[in-house]
């Protein structure tokens, strides 16, 4: 692999990179590459408006990498959801080889371009890392729906076929992906009604006017604790971990899987994943990977996980990359089941 | 009364040096972000936010919601001197705020605001005081027939009010929906009205029409009106700014009415916006000066100013017990909770007395502070409007081009900010309500929302919106809303044929 | 050169007319009927669109038909819509902004606005050019303070102030 051109002047003036080309790509490999820092504000670009969950995603990196001073310059956290996020990642089209703009999104970065006529392309985006993994639950309100169980759920979906009301985040976002994934496992027809945000999905089902959501667990959590929703099933194959106990005298471990509960839908996560613009020095890309793995490591981020019930597992280099183009090819399959897919997909 | 005795230790937790000094910081930062278009208050408040990481959170929610304050007292400034909505809830303010400003009374203007916008959040830091936790039951009510009634609650009122031409008036209306509809469909997922522009797929922002509608549209009839730019006159005396205050208590029906109006709209989803509009309509029908509306009338500034703050100030209820952000501030706010380690919903009020009630505690003399910090700028905007036309005109056209750009940092934002300049201009001139075309850029995209996923929860039926006790009356006061002008023309129009005939106003 | 106030009603209830003809023909793209879950995403803006076309086809008529009626009584000439001297006015109020926006596209927003005040000053005010240099420096300082300093929003910098390492 040889570097032959850089495209930012300004990069240019902070020195001669042929030596560090060897190691490029190589996540582990930082003793070559640790000469690039960025010498301005470094803009994260959030693909979603405040107070979402990657808003605040962003925001957790941006206070731990402030707060334990592992960057000397300042951070600015800018948010672009404009068509469903696709603005920030065309705001990365626009800035090609820009090392002093780094993007935070989800799977939309990859899933986005599927169904959507959005004015970016993958080649657009250098992947640098992918951080953590939400998980989904299927939550319902036991009070005013009746539901108490996965199993209840599914047999009041079979009773009324196309009735029984999901409410989720945006549309043909993971939110709905889930509840059509769900829809094939078990054999049932939802209505599935997409809201602006997560936690107004929450505040419906809370309120009695929908009979269940799907949901990241911290976007709920509080509506748990108050009574006002129970979580049936959670979309992993294995139980959450975490054991203090929440409400009800159940913990997140004590929450059934949906394959143990009669759902055969397995490890339906969310990657919380960082990108770049194309083009971008190497060295730029190694750098801020390894600030992110710095940046997991701080007390902050670990509260941010635990709190958020998380699954924590950075990948890098290679191994996202693996990841991704795996990731792509099976939400390819789901979209086209769905026939979401575009007429003319790229 | 519990909430009483823990408002009373919100004050012992708010009331420190440090506190109260944070509280000042946080408005003079606020007046400077509100003022200035292009940074607003949920821009600023978002900058902010990395400053709180290493102060305690209740130190920085204090510090967040004094910007805040600050924020939407320095956005109704620029609204009253300029024509520029610093805020989108400000919106309404320059209505008459401008008009009164452009006769030569810009200080009563500002006095006029600041004071009933005062006066509007502390009727709102009460309700919150009070209505705790009820309003947390009652907000679960609102389900999308509900979310969809209040919009159109508001709708309503705004319609009938627009004089002139009906034909203008529905143009309007309905350039402002499609306004609002362009960019990526929340039910479907699907790109509306994008014609193939890369640009258009992010939507077109409130706040670069409102800077073309108001503040390009502005300057351009200025010149047009011959420089005509009479703050010259503008008399800086404490005495104008007392007098001012003193003559407040004259509107107190207004202040009444639009503080509850306020309170409604910020608990409910309305949000200060529709808040404002909606206060500015009834304000103007039920007023007895009513037609004087839209030629700087008093009223026409007491009205949204009062309304604009009681629904700040009531929105962030539903933010903290809900988890529900009222406004764009709003989310930030929240966003800055979570990351402190607060998560807002139902629990916060029991496992964290102190947080909650010294922010409400704040918010009492926050509201204060502001109030007086920003009287005491009044003098410095009165100064800036000596200055020739000549020169402001430029530099206010660069305060809008910077605003434009900063809401998503694209150029083509400015050229559609300035197409929507020479829309406001023409459509000024021609009589064409520019106020319905806002409110429907505001209430159109959010209404449609709420109409679709109640059609998807019904069925398709639409009965949903007059099933149920509160939504059918809620729809029942908009449905009278709506007609009452028509009533009134059909049988007004009788008498009184010919009376009012010649006279027509621009809103 | 005048323009009456026939003829920019008429222009402004044409062009109205046709962003109501546009809007209908794009919502046409996402489906327009009413499906078994409600409307489609293109049911409303049809709708408006074509609320739009026939409140601007109402008002051009309402115009035509009453500019007719005036003309036949002979009354008093309307004022016009704006005259040549307001308009030249006006445009030279406008052409600077439009140039203005056009080299911060390509400069950035910095020695756009730079050179906007000094044209403003010097030539519309009529102050010295030292003077003028002067104030669009200050008015250059005083944003990149507020903005980049202050409030860390980053505005659009372009190659030049690139090249000199100013960010």
């Amino acid at each position: 692999m040889k570097i032959t051109s850089l495209r930012n002047g300004a990069s240019l003036r902070t020195g001669v990179l042929t030596a560090s080309a060897l190691a490029v790509g190589l996540t582990g490999a930082t003793a070559a590459l640790a000469e690039w820092k960025p010498n301005r504000p470094v803009e994260l670009v959030v693909s979603a408006g405040p107070g979402g969950g990657s808003d605040i995603f962003t925001r957790v990196v941006q206070a731990a990498l402030t707060k334990n001073k592992l960057v000397e310059t300042p951070l600015i956290v800018v948010n672009k959801p404009g068509g469903s996020g696709s603005e920030a990642f065309n705001y990365a089209e626009d800035n090609v080889g820009s090392p002093y703009k780094v993007y935070f999104g989800t799977q939309d970065a990859y899933v986005l371009p599927l169904g959507t006529k959005v004015n970016y392309a993958m080649k657009d985006l250098t992947p640098v890392a992918s951080m953590v993994f939400d998980v989904f639950i299927l939550w319902s309100n036991p009070k005013a729906s009746g539901i108490n169980t996965a199993q209840e759920f599914v047999a009041k979906a079979k009773e009324n076929p196309g009735k029984v009301r999901v409410a989720g985040a945006k549309a043909k976002d993971a939110d709905e992906t889930v509840v059509t994934l769900m829809e094939r496992a078990a054999g049932i027809d939802l209505a599935y009604i997409p809201y602006k945000s997560g936690s107004e999905a929450a505040i419906q089902v809370a309120g009695g006017h929908i009979e269940a959501n799907t949901n990241n667990p911290s976007e709920s959590l509080e509506q748990w604790k108050a009574g006002n929703q129970k979580p049936l099933c959670v979309f992993t194959s294995a139980r959450l971990t975490d054991k203090t106990v929440v409400a009800d005298g159940m913990s997140w471990a004590d929450i059934p899987t949906c394959v143990e509960a009669g759902i055969d839908v397995k490890d339906f996560v969310q990657p919380r994943t960082v990108w770049m613009a194309a083009d971008v020095p190497p060295e730029a890309v190694a750098y801020y990977t390894e600030l992110m793995k710095k940046a997991m490591e701080t007390p902050e981020f670990k509260d941010y996980t635990t709190r958020n019930v998380q699954i924590t597992k950075f990948m890098a280099g290679d191994e996202l990359k693996t990841f991704l183009a795996e990731q792509t090819k099976n939400y390819e399959k789901i979209y086209a089941d769905n026939n979401w897919l575009l007429p003319a997909s790229q | 009364m519990g909430n009483f005795g823990q408002l009373m230790d919100g004050f012992v937790v708010a009331l420190t040096m440090h506190h109260v000094m944070i509280m000042v910081i946080g408005v003079l930062l606020g007046l400077v972000v509100g003022v200035l278009p292009g940074l607003g208050a949920p821009n600023g408040v978002s900058l902010l936010l990395p400053l709180t990481f290493t102060m305690d959170p209740i130190a920085a929610i204090i510090l967040l919601t004094s910007m805040y304050w600050g924020a939407l007292f320095g956005g109704s400034t620029t609204s009253i001197l300029f024509n520029i909505p610093g805020e989108p809830s400000s919106v309404a303010t320059t209505f008459d705020g401008h008009p009164m400003a452009k006769q030569g009374e810009a200080v009563r203007a500002l006095t006029l605001a600041f004071g009933s916008a005062g006066f509007g959040a502390m009727v709102g830091v009460v309700v919150i005081t009070l209505l705790s936790g009820w309003v947390a039951n009652f907000a679960l009510q609102f389900g999308s027939p509900e979310y969809f009634a209040v919009y159109f609650m508001a709708f309503a009122s705004f319609i009938g009010m627009a004089g002139g031409s009906p034909f203008k008036t529905l143009v309007c209306i309905m350039l402002g929906l499609a306004v609002g509809t362009v960019g990526m469909d929340t039910i479907s997922g699907e790109g509306r009205l994008t014609f193939g522009i890369t640009q258009l797929t992010n939507g077109i922002s409130f706040l670069i029409v409102v800077i073309g509608l108001f503040g390009i549209g502005e300057l351009l009839l200025t010149i047009d009106e011959g420089y005509k730019f009479e703050g010259v006159k503008a008399k800086l005396s404490l005495r104008v700014i007392l007098r001012t205050l003193a003559e407040l208590p004259r509107y107190w029906v207004t202040l009444l009415r639009s503080a509850l109006i306020g309170c409604w709209m910020g608990i409910t989803p309305g949000g200060p916006t529709a808040a404002s509009f909606m206060s500015y309509a009834l304000g103007r029908r039920f007023s007895r000066r009513g037609k004087y509306f839209g030629k700087g009338e008093p009223e026409g500034i007491v009205a949204p100013e009062t309304a604009d703050h009681s629904a700040g100030s009531c929105a962030l209820l539903p933010m903290l017990a809900l988890g529900v952000p009222g406004s764009a501030t709003a989310a930030v706010m929240m966003g800055g909770l979570m990351i402190w380690g607060l998560s807002p919903g139902p629990m916060l009020f029991t496992t964290r007395p102190d947080f909650v009630w010294g922010l409400i505690a704040s918010m009492y003399l926050g509201n204060v502070i502001a109030v007086v910090l920003v009287l005491a700028t009044v003098p410095i905007f009165a100064w800036i409007l000596r200055a020739p036309f000549t020169v402001v005109g430029p530099l206010i056209a660069i305060i809008c081009l910077i605003g434009a750009y900063t809401v998503s940092n694209h150029i083509f934002d400015i050229w559609v900010a300035l197409a929507f300049g020479l829309v406001g201009y023409v459509f000024k001139k021609l009589d064409y309500p520019l106020a319905p075309f806002v409110l429907a850029v505001v209430l159109g995209d959010k209404a449609e929302d709420a109409f679709r996923q109640s059609m998807l929860s019904s069925g398709g039926s639409l009965s949903v919106f007059f099933e149920g006790s509160l939504v059918a009356t809620m729809m029942g006061i908009g449905i009278l809303l709506l007609s009452l002008p028509l009533l009134t023309a059909l049988f007004g129009g009788l008498f009184r044929r010919g009376a009012e005939e010649g006279q027509t106003s621009r809103p | 050169m005048e323009i009456t106030r026939k003829t920019m009603e008429v222009a402004t209830a044409v062009l109205t007319g046709s962003v109501g003809a546009l809007i209908c023909y794009g919502s046409t793209e996402n489906g327009i009927g009413w499906g078994p879950g409600g409307p489609e995403p293109g049911y409303f803006p049809f709708g408006i669109g074509c609320l739009i076309l026939l409140g601007s086809l109402a008002t051009l008529v309402q115009t035509v038909w009453k500019h007719a009626g005036v003309h036949h009584a002979g009354a008093v000439p309307e004022e016009p819509f704006i005259n040549g001297a307001r308009l030249r006015l006006l445009v030279a109020f406008v052409l600077p902004i439009v140039a203005m926006t056009a080299i911060s596209a390509w400069l950035g927003l910095y020695i756009g606005m730079g050179l906007y005040i000094f044209y403003t000053m010097r030539v519309s005010a009529g102050f010295r050019t030292l003077t003028s240099l002067a104030a669009a420096l200050l008015v250059i300082a005083l944003n990149f303070i507020v903005f980049e300093k202050l409030f860390m929003v980053p505005l659009l910098k372009g190659p030049i102030l690139e090249y000199f390492g100013i960010y």
